[in-house]
């Protein structure tokens, strides 16, 4: 029993930081209708960012991510402007082609750059840290990263539903054509857009980071958790995207418990089984 | 059909037809002859390219005819290269005779995935396939029956003599390859290209015409698998060995995204342009690793961005050829065809 518990509680953790990576997905899929596939790579390419700020500079990593998030920002507006806007909206695959290619290139120049052997960034005191509520053991890292990542998430649901930002963005994801009329010029939009997407990725990198060793070849499982976590809590909600992601996490978990090396199998098996149950996902709109 | 006629149907062009004709038969049997006067190392790498281009062929029929982009397609090159393996361990025979089997297992697979898969469309279909790939992988690298991480050799193989193996997994490399050609030209030519073509044109138009959407997409998806999963059958012939990381790896799918890519998505000579650019590009610069990759990889982007059909669109359309006689043309000269759909 006390077992059980712990694995749940650990999975919730581990959910919400999926969620966490989902959410830079699911607004690319909300506002641009694109997938990037090179988004769990660019996941590892701000935990190395990260680690050579904080070796650089001799910085923590929570101090690191002051610098890490400009950074990640100008790198997705850079992106977006310079690539993306020239296939998005053309024909969905186009997008998602191209980001196949940015993907597998992200990931070789990555291996150039930092060999292929895995790293990890260093927690400093706060990695050894846990308490115990009723027998249950909890670690404090995953507690603040679950956290972080569920305020990151709840921040942009407000971001989303109550200012001017997400106005636009919601009138250019109804129709683009209309947003144009109305003043929103949606390719510098969506520019800012992404770099709001990288900013988010680059937090789930440091938080990722700081829980599990990285290398050059991590990213497309992160993209398949993401994406999980977008499909199964339904397009373009982003409180289902966290219900998604922790479903993802303890499903994980609780396979792991089963046999070893089979958790994310069983991540994938929920997510499959969820599909032909619930193929709009768990809170989508009954017609997609 | 009889749309399709083509106008200027004269002596000249029957006079073409002939000498292509005579010139497919050299080629054809110089490639039947290539193990008596090759080294192993080469009948080795043209069994990679026959493989690959078969896979790159499905791929690029899938996405450019059926509209469904497919990043797990490797999936298959691994059940295919499995159930060879599997059966010929176990049954001892001679995996050449369970071509076949492999072919089955394949098309099996594919149409029990396409139960969940097909729930999926777009760019989510494409992830979704990834991810059935994905569960795969681990679990063929956790069932210790099937050799676990390390994967299993072709025992039966140990029997037959060096050449006889080499020239046989050149034989069915080159069958593999070529019969994937025919058949998706047969299949592109028949009522199911038909369909196809409608629906990836306009979904909701082939449906209102009475077009059988579903059934033509799985009836692709099956016969894409069957090619992927031959191909990665005979593939891991060659090498005698297979693993989980090698066989349900991305690289597959990768190398083929980029052929159809840099060839030209959605036509039949793109695949065959897209196969000798890839291996040129990789004899060449295979030295350089990783950076190989990232070399590709641009020129995969930039064709995504400045050509997006592919070298294949980059020959001005007078010129272009059609030797496939895939492409369907409203035959000009009389205007009221345009009024009447064609319908299978």
């Amino acid at each position: 029993m006390q077992i059980a518990a712990e694995t749940l509680l650990n999975g919730l953790m581990l959910g919400a930081l999926y969620a966490l990576f989902g959410l830079g997905l699911s607004l690319s899929v909300g506002v641009m209708r694109m997938i990037n596939i090179a988004h769990g790579d660019l996941i590892v390419v701000g935990a190395y960012l990260t680690s050579a700020v904080m070796s650089g500079a001799g910085a923590g990593a929570f101090t690191a991510l002051l610098v890490v998030i400009p950074m990640m920002f100008a790198l997705g507006w850079l992106l977006q402007v310079t690539l993306l806007n020239r296939v998005v909206g053309r024909d969905p695959l186009a997008p998602l082609l191209l980001t196949f290619g940015l993907s597998i290139v992200l990931q070789n120049v990555l291996q150039e750059m930092f060999s292929a052997d895995t790293r990890s960034l260093q927690a400093g005191d706060l990695a050894g840290l846990g308490f115990s509520v009723a027998g249950v053991s909890i670690g404090v890292l995953p507690l603040l990263s679950a956290l972080a990542s569920v305020a990151l998430l709840g921040a942009t649901h407000w971001l989303v539903g109550h200012t001017h930002f997400g106005c636009q963005a919601r009138a250019v994801s109804d129709d683009p054509g209309t947003a144009r009329l109305v003043g929103v010029n949606d390719r510098r939009f969506f520019a800012i857009v992404t770099g709001v997407i990288f900013s988010t990725i680059g937090v789930a990198a440091v938080l990722y980071a700081l829980r599990t060793p990285f290398s050059p070849t991590a990213g497309p499982e992160r993209l398949l958790y993401s994406f999980e976590a977008v499909v199964l809590g339904g397009l373009g909600n982003i409180w289902g995207t966290l219900f998604g992601g922790l479903v993802i996490g303890v499903a994980q978990l609780f396979g792991a418990k089963i046999a070893s090396g089979l958790g994310p199998f069983f991540g994938h098996l929920v997510f499959l089984v969820a599909l032909l149950a619930r193929p709009q996902g768990l809170f989508g709109k009954a017609a997609s | 059909m009889t749309a399709v006629t083509l106008s200027n149907a004269n002596s000249k062009t029957t006079l073409v037809r002939i000498s292509a004709g005579a010139g497919l038969l050299v080629v054809a049997t110089l490639a039947v002859l290539i193990p008596w006067f090759s080294t192993f190392a080469v009948q080795r790498l043209l069994v990679e390219v026959f493989t690959l281009f078969a896979v790159a062929l499905a791929w690029n029929l899938l996405a450019g005819y059926g509209g469904l982009v497919a990043i797990g397609l490797h999936v298959f090159v691994g059940v295919g290269a499995y159930s060879l393996f599997t059966l010929s361990n176990q049954l001892q025979l001679n995996p050449f005779l369970l071509l076949p089997a492999a072919a089955v297992f394949a098309a099996a697979f594919a149409l029990v995935s396409a139960w969940p898969m097909f729930r999926l469309s777009g760019a989510y279909f494409a992830v979704g396939t990834w991810v059935l790939a994905e569960m795969m992988r681990i679990l063929t690298l956790n069932s210790p029956w099937l050799g676990a991480g390390g994967g299993m050799p072709l025992e039966a193989m140990g029997d037959i003599d060096r050449w006889t193996r080499n020239a046989g997994v050149y034989w069915a490399a080159l069958f593999v390859g070529v019969g994937s050609l025919v058949a998706s030209r047969q299949v592109l030519r028949g009522a199911l290209g038909l369909a196809l073509m409608s629906v990836r044109d306009s979904e909701p138009a082939a449906m209102a015409s009475g077009v059988p959407v579903a059934r033509a997409k799985i009836a692709l998806w099956v016969l894409c698998a069957v090619m992927a999963g031959l191909a990665g059958a005979v593939s891991y012939m060659n090498t005698l060995q297979v693993t989980p990381d090698a066989s349900f790896s991305l690289n597959w799918t990768a190398a083929a995204i980029f052929i159809a890519v840099l060839g030209g998505i959605g036509t039949l000579e793109g695949p065959i342009v897209g196969t000798v650019v890839y291996f040129l590009l990789r004899e060449t610069f295979a030295g350089y690793g990783a950076w190989y990759f990232i070399g590709v990889g641009l020129l995969a982007i930039l064709t995504m961005v400045a050509a997006p059909g592919g070298a294949v669109s980059l020959i001005p359309e007078k010129w272009r050829l059609d030797p496939f006689r895939i492409r369907r043309r409203m035959a000009e000269s009389d205007p009221d065809r345009s009024a009447s759909f064609p319908t299978t």
